[in-house]
């Protein structure tokens, strides 16, 4: 790191970017804790409406009673936890296998599915719709969940960390008779911890904010996701159930990303450093 | 006997091991990918397929064609000839600087041809297009990316050479930046429409006092791609903000003590010095950028539902119509194989750069 001073005319430029960087944010967080009717006639209310002066907490109360937000909250949850479950599940079972068992074809299979890491989900999403269309899958939670197991992402980190792993650690196990599954479970995985916290959080994190494959998948509003909720209600902008309420959705719809952001920033970071660096 | 060594051999663990991941890539990546191009090269209507799985028909290139093909297709200086001229100009000049200092890779012949190949060649054709709206979303996600990228990449930087140093402050500005990024673009768009609403916006506010009436950001085809940039820039500096962060990491810091020491300060510094230790990392992350930023959909989409007219309608929101408003998925599925195509260049230029970085 650079230990000399910022020129001071620098310390106030950067600052001053910080502070416009989030009025868009703060904004919305005020106008989700100002009254519906106020908001009707002006969103300038206390200092431009950055600050919430009168404060309610009606427009969450609102939401959290009636209407769909609840449900596309659960749904998300529900979506989002599922895929990175199984992601969990199969990445660490694969990067397991690609990095330290000699087996036939991991040469043709391995680089087969690092290919996948170049085919983003906007050139397979309409077979993937026609697939499961025809299987009469639409408008099921597993259907929204399911196609992100398959990106390759995850065995590629877990992959190159099981690489990194020092021989002798599994030679001792391996001298005692231990096959695969229990060098696997009890040597391995304890070591990965960290990294595969840092997929969960990234893999929660890309599945939580997807947006194009629920809004075709999900066409009934049960199966909505908070994404593709949120993307509705604000279509009919004018119409919809209000400023604060709105705003409020939004708020909701980032409250599981921002708290994951303010516990787990140094593992996302780490994730997207990791996740470029092919 | 014979059975156990079999389960113990590691033909059958790696087999066992890799298959619950298997099991979700072949059907639902690999297959999708190969049935993409499958239907691409069909008359393939969604509804009538749903109804009756034989009316799809197989038209060999026939989508293609009718994409990207036109009558009385010709050649000429004329289209954009101010641009073109510029661009050329000014790739010759780059390409042969680095001829002289010796310092060209592949990544140069190959993005050296490739803009002039665009500029003189593709940007020159001219006919009657049979599908003239893809040549416009075609032409509209290259200005947006030619926008982001290189906006995103700039602020960015400064921004990793401001706050790449301890202590509590720069981290939290860095966390301030780096925020926005996590937001979904749902929750993006949401803001954004607000922050640009004409009777209630933040910035209609900020003008009010002034007796400035907010122009119509959204729906004015002069400035409805800018809105959408920026609101694309405020939301992806973050990432670009990380990688940079990492890149300058690696420099030694005797090099920045000895330029400081022969009086390279400031601008000098952060141009001679900085800039081109962290070259590759800058090349690096305007091809992820540049990639990325191609799929673009959901500000297109929410924002301004690709109007006014088509003036912000992209590839993406294009084939996202094509199959589930027309229903003429196998002609969507030749958009997005040619999408794919278009970034495969870019992913190839990436391998390239990433391949020299290690040598």
């Amino acid at each position: 790191m650079n230990q000399r001073a910022l020129p001071r005319w620098v310390f106030i430029v950067v600052t001053a970017a910080a502070v416009l960087w989030m009025i868009p944010v703060v904004w919305m967080l005020s106008l989700s804790l100002q009254p519906n009717d106020l908001l009707s006639r002006t969103t300038a209310n206390t200092f431009l409406g950055l600050i919430p002066v009168p404060f309610t907490l009606d427009n969450f109360r609102a939401i959290l009673s009636i209407g769909d937000t609840p449900r596309w909250f659960m749904n998300s949850m529900i979506v989002a936890g599922t895929s990175t479950f199984l992601v969990l599940a199969t990445s660490t079972l694969a990067g397991y296998a690609f990095a330290r068992i000699r087996f036939t074809g991991r040469r043709i299979v391995y680089p087969l599915v690092l290919a996948g890491l170049m085919v983003p989900e906007q050139v397979v999403f309409i077979p993937l719709y026609v697939m499961f269309a025809g299987w009469d899958a639409h408008n099921s939670l597993p259907t929204l969940a399911l196609p992100r197991v398959a990106l390759p992402i995850g065995v590629f980190l877990m992959t190159q960390f099981f690489k990194d792993i020092p021989d002798s650690l599994e030679e001792a196990a391996r001298l005692e008779g231990c096959g695969h599954a229990r060098i696997f479970w009890s040597i391995m995985l304890p070591l990965a911890t960290p990294m595969m916290m840092t997929l969960a959080i990234i893999t929660f994190l890309y599945s939580w904010n997807d947006y194009l494959w629920p809004l075709v998948s999900a066409q009934r509003t049960d199966f909505f996701t908070i994404t593709v909720g949120l993307a509705k209600i604000q279509g009919n902008f004018a119409q919809s159930q209000g400023l604060g309420q709105l705003m409020a959705s939004g708020v909701l719809a980032s409250l599981p990303v921002i708290i994951l952001f303010l516990m787990f920033q140094k593992y996302i970071l780490r994730g997207i450093a990791l996740s470029t660096d092919k | 006997m014979r059975l156990t060594s079999f389960l113990q051999s590691d033909n059958f663990s790696g087999w066992a091991f890799i298959l619950p991941y298997l099991i979700a890539f072949v059907p639902l990546l690999l297959w999708p990918f190969i049935q993409g191009f499958w239907m691409s090269l069909h008359e393939w209507n969604l509804l009538a397929v749903t109804f009756n799985p034989a009316a799809k028909e197989f038209i060999g290139l026939g989508n293609y064609i009718r994409l990207m093909g036109g009558d009385d297709i010709g050649w000429s200086l004329q289209p954009m000839w101010p641009f073109r001229l510029v661009v050329s100009v000014l790739v010759v000049a780059l390409y042969v600087r680095s001829l002289r200092r010796r310092a060209v890779g592949y990544s140069h012949h190959i993005m050296a041809g490739l803009t002039l190949f665009t500029t003189v060649i593709l940007l020159g054709l001219t006919g009657d297009w049979y599908d003239t709206r893809f040549w416009i979303v075609v032409r509209n996600t290259l200005v947006f990316v030619a926008w982001v990228v290189p906006v995103t990449t700039i602020i960015a930087l400064l921004l990793a050479i401001a706050l790449n140093r301890e202590g509590r402050w720069a981290a939290t500005l860095r966390s301030v930046f780096f925020f926005s990024q996590i937001l979904s673009v749902t929750v993006v768009t949401l803001i954004w429409q607000l922050v640009y609403g004409v009777r209630n916006g933040f910035i209609a506010n900020v003008l009010a006092p002034f007796g400035i009436d907010s122009p119509n950001w959204l729906t004015d085809d002069q400035l409805a791609m800018g809105a959408i940039v920026a609101a694309t820039v405020w939301w992806s500096v973050g990432f670009a903000l990380i990688l940079f962060l990492a890149g300058l990491q690696q420099i030694p810091g005797e090099r920045l003590e000895a330029a400081t020491l022969d009086g390279a300060e400031g601008w000098r510094k952060i141009v001679q010095i900085i800039v081109p230790s962290i070259i590759r990392t800058v090349q690096f992350v305007m091809i992820m950028q540049i990639v990325l930023h191609f799929q673009v959909f959901g500000q297109s989409q929410l924002m301004t539902q690709g109007g006014p007219g088509d003036a912000t309608n992209v590839w993406v929101r294009y084939i996202y119509q094509t199959a589930f408003r027309d229903s003429e998925v196998g002609y969507a599925s030749a958009m997005a194989t040619v999408l794919f195509a278009f970034m495969m260049i870019f992913s190839v230029i990436q391998f390239w750069v990433t391949k020299r970085q290690e040598s």
